[in-house]
């Protein structure tokens, strides 16, 4: 009997969830514990989450900012974790759930982000116009005179050497070596994301003006990619440093950074979201691409063989945090809904 | 999904802004209410959410001034989103020096906050005691009254009655679309400032049906019941060193104050008047209207009104005849009218902000109101603070409603008109807005 099929069957190309979890309010950040171990979850409520890296299990589930949790981020040795939201200050726990130190943000100001050096131990929080460095142990190591406005982003450079803020105005490179001098990239524009290529050589910022803004390091030459229908707030790099991927509508956009590029070069266009694309995620080794929109998909993509998406997952909300697993060719994501699943990439 | 309406309280420090907050807070404790402040205030209330912000704003490209945007508020609600328990209402609180425009227009412009937000009312509280210094002083105190949807004239026990009535229509010239109220201790009703609407062109028509009455060049109208002879019109120094005026008979049953009458003196003060000195006669009933010139002299100036039959009379004038210490009197004795009325007058005193509204029967083309909206909007959007209109397009079945700050407007098809006359009203409130030019090339948009 012919029918109609208002979802119709997605073949074999629907990844099914290893594990599917509810924390219960918006999830803000999901991220894995270096050996696989733990999955930590923000939520809005304010709730850090940890959740069985292999079943999705609820291990434990700590109140960590009352009124809101905007992030999430795991030591690079495993040890602890940080987290921040809506109060003036950021929190260190251990891996148990336990209270480690409490990093006060010095003002009325949330604290918007965390993120951990990835070599040498070291936390950087960003408050308000601030931004503040710590030990492991939660002692205040470097704390900046006031940016031009409130920091929207964080990048560490990969030796540990550096942080980077972005906000508007630009970007500034604080050192964290003896001799070394500040530095700042100016802008005059509103820059609300970052992101580091892994080599340290590029520094790509969404723009609030439906842009993204790129700097050389080496050169300090800045150049900006337009054109796209909304603010490109999703940025990812490859391991390699060569694509850079973008979203300012449901299209990922990539750019590719090899040779003279991506001045004067065309995009890799990925069509498949029907909705604008909202997070976006490299796999380490592999260049396969995992991208999240507002219709619920988790598109995979292998960008430098085709623009065709290899399979597709589905959570029940907007999507709102994704990324790959340490150790397995699995992904993660979390919905505006609460839910948390993770999938075997193929 | 509902858009979650956002309220902007503005005015200067010491006008009662705090006051308000903390009444908002208590009265409304039912409400799940997020406070975003930008000064210090003493807000004491636990279950609101008050979140402390450095205004931070940014201009989106080219300095271009409809691109500037309060950028703490788009990063703070944009994360506020992220919680299953939403917010009923949001409260933004500015600093007193503020400027409401970037305030609004982030509303519009940022994607994110369109689709979750809706910008519901700006309301500005003015201290009565203090605001008349500052209207000719602070730019900033001018642009905060011109943006209100919602004006609140605080303080009012510390002010004469007088003085009230002549500020309250001063602030009236220069926005003559917001809601007046006054208050003691910002004791106005909440939902009065809260989802008033100010924003959604339909309800707020609905809320202040005044905005479609027409706009006549006179302030105040009376009826009275007249004997034939003389009558001495008696007057003192006002604002202005003359008082224009029409008397017209009326028909049996009319009041000075019904359309058709209103009409009927309309068309006479656009006839050529002459200036009377005192002392100078004046026809009741004149095909005309008159000047009574006060200059020279001082003290109470009368001049006679002969009224050749007896009957009842129209008598409309330039300004509140408070104003000028009006009156009408035979043999000593003050005749008072049967009926009078304050009428929406056109006239500011020069004020350098003020308002523009325009009436205009017969269907617009619309190509011809893009085109003259965008060329408008380019070159005076700096000095267009609000502008709202109900338009009749030619063609089109439903009313077109539209609404803007600056450069930016959101016009859209409202409900059908059905049985109602269909005509075009379009108000600016601005900085050196001139209205006869407006008028003229909105005219010319008509099909």
């Amino acid at each position: 009997m012919p029918r109609v099929d208002d979802a119709p069957p997605r073949a074999d190309h629907e990844l099914m969830p290893v594990w599917q979890q509810d924390v219960g309010d918006y999830v803000t950040s999901t991220v894995f514990t270096p050996d696989g171990a733990l999955c930590l979850v923000g939520a809005g409520s304010g709730d850090a989450v940890a959740l069985d890296g292999a079943t999705g299990a609820e291990r434990f589930r700590v109140r960590a900012h009352a009124d809101g949790l905007l992030g999430v981020a795991v030591s690079p040795d495993g040890t602890r974790f940080a987290t921040c939201g809506h109060s003036q200050s950021a929190r260190l726990w251990s891996l148990a759930g336990e209270p480690l130190a409490e990093l006060p943000g010095g003002g009325a100001a949330w604290v918007e982000h965390v993120a951990w050096a990835p070599v040498g131990g070291l936390l950087a929080t960003g408050a308000g116009r601030r931004v503040r460095v710590w030990s492991a142990e939660g002692a205040l190591r470097f704390e900046s005179e006031p940016l031009a406005s409130s920091v929207t982003g964080l990048a560490w450079r990969s030796d540990g050497s550096g942080v980077l803020a972005s906000c508007y105005g630009g970007v500034t490179l604080f050192p964290m070596v003896a001799g070394a001098r500040l530095r700042t990239l100016a802008w005059k524009g509103s820059l609300i994301s970052l992101a580091l290529s892994p080599d340290d050589k590029v520094v790509a910022c969404g723009s609030q003006d439906c842009s993204v803004h790129f700097w050389r390091l080496a050169t300090g030459k800045d150049s900006q990619m337009s054109g796209y229908p909304f603010k490109p707030r999703a940025l990812a790099w490859d391991d390699e440093a060569r694509l850079l991927a973008t979203a300012g509508d449901a299209n990922v956009t990539l750019w590719d950074f090899r040779g003279k590029g991506p001045e004067g070069t065309r995009p890799i266009q990925l069509e498949g979201h029907k909705a604008l694309c909202t997070r976006l995620a490299f796999a380490p080794r592999s260049g396969m691409l995992a991208s999240g929109a507002q219709d619920t998909s988790v598109l995979l993509w292998e960008p430098r063989r085709g623009t065709r998406p290899l399979r597709y997952a589905f959570l029940d909300d907007e999507i709102t945090a994704l990324g790959w697993h340490p150790r397995q060719r699995a992904f993660h994501a979390g919905d505006a809904a609460g839910h948390v699943a993770l999938w075997k990439a193929p | 999904m509902r858009k979650i309406p956002v309220t902007v309280l503005t005015g200067f420090l010491g006008a009662g802004k705090t006051t308000l907050l903390n009444r908002i807070l208590t009265e409304q404790h039912g409400q799940r209410i997020a406070v975003i402040e930008n000064e210090f205030g003493e807000t004491g209330i636990d279950q609101a959410l008050v979140i402390n912000a450095d205004e931070e704003i940014f201009e989106m490209n080219n300095g271009c001034i409809c691109c500037t945007v309060r950028g703490d508020l788009i990063r703070i609600l944009g994360n506020l989103m992220k919680r299953r328990d939403k917010f009923d209402h949001i409260l933004v609180e500015t600093t007193g020096m503020a400027d409401p425009g970037p305030v609004a227009q982030t509303f519009f412009v940022d994607d994110d906050l369109k689709d979750l937000f809706a910008l519901d009312g700006i309301v500005t509280l003015v201290d009565a005691g203090h605001v008349a210094l500052h209207l000719d002083d602070s730019r900033e105190c001018r642009e905060q009254i011109a943006f209100a949807d919602v004006l609140v004239l605080n303080k009012t026990d510390l002010v004469p009655p007088a003085e009230l009535d002549a500020l309250e229509r001063r602030i009236r010239t220069m926005n003559g679309l917001a809601r007046v109220l006054r208050a003691e201790r910002a004791a106005v009703p909440i939902d009065a400032v809260l989802d008033v609407g100010g924003f959604d062109l339909a309800r707020a028509l609905e809320a202040r049906p005044g905005f479609l009455e027409p706009e006549y060049p006179f302030e105040w109208t009376g009826t009275f019941t007249l004997d034939a002879g003389t009558y001495a019109l008696a007057l003192a120094e006002g604002p202005d060193p003359s008082l224009k005026l029409v008397v017209l008979p009326l028909s049996a049953g009319e009041e000075a104050s019904s359309r058709e009458a209103c009409e009927r003196a309309v068309r006479r003060w656009a006839e050529p008047h002459p200036d009377l000195a005192p002392g100078a006669e004046f026809v009741a009933g004149a095909s005309h209207g008159a000047a009574l010139v006060l200059d020279g002299g001082t003290g109470v100036r009368r001049f006679v009104l002969r009224v050749p039959e007896a009957g009842r009379y129209g008598l409309y004038t330039q300004h509140l005849p408070s104003e000028f210490a009006l009156q009408l009197t035979r043999d000593g004795v003050t005749t008072l009218p049967d009926a009078e009325a304050e009428v929406r007058g056109t006239h500011t005193h020069d004020e350098e902000v003020g308002s523009v509204s325009i009436h205009l029967e017969g269907a617009i083309d619309e190509k011809r109101l893009d085109a003259w909206l965008s060329k408008l909007l380019r070159e005076q959007g700096n000095d267009i603070f609000r502008m709202k209109g109900i338009l009749n397009i030619r063609g089109m079945e439903n009313r077109f409603v539209f609404q803007g700050v600056h450069m930016l407007f959101d016009g859209r098809e409202d409900r059908p008109w059905g049985d109602a006359h269909r005509a075009s009203d379009l108000v600016f409130i601005g900085r050196r807005l001139d209205g006869d030019l407006l008028r003229r090339e909105f005219a010319r948009c008509l099909v």
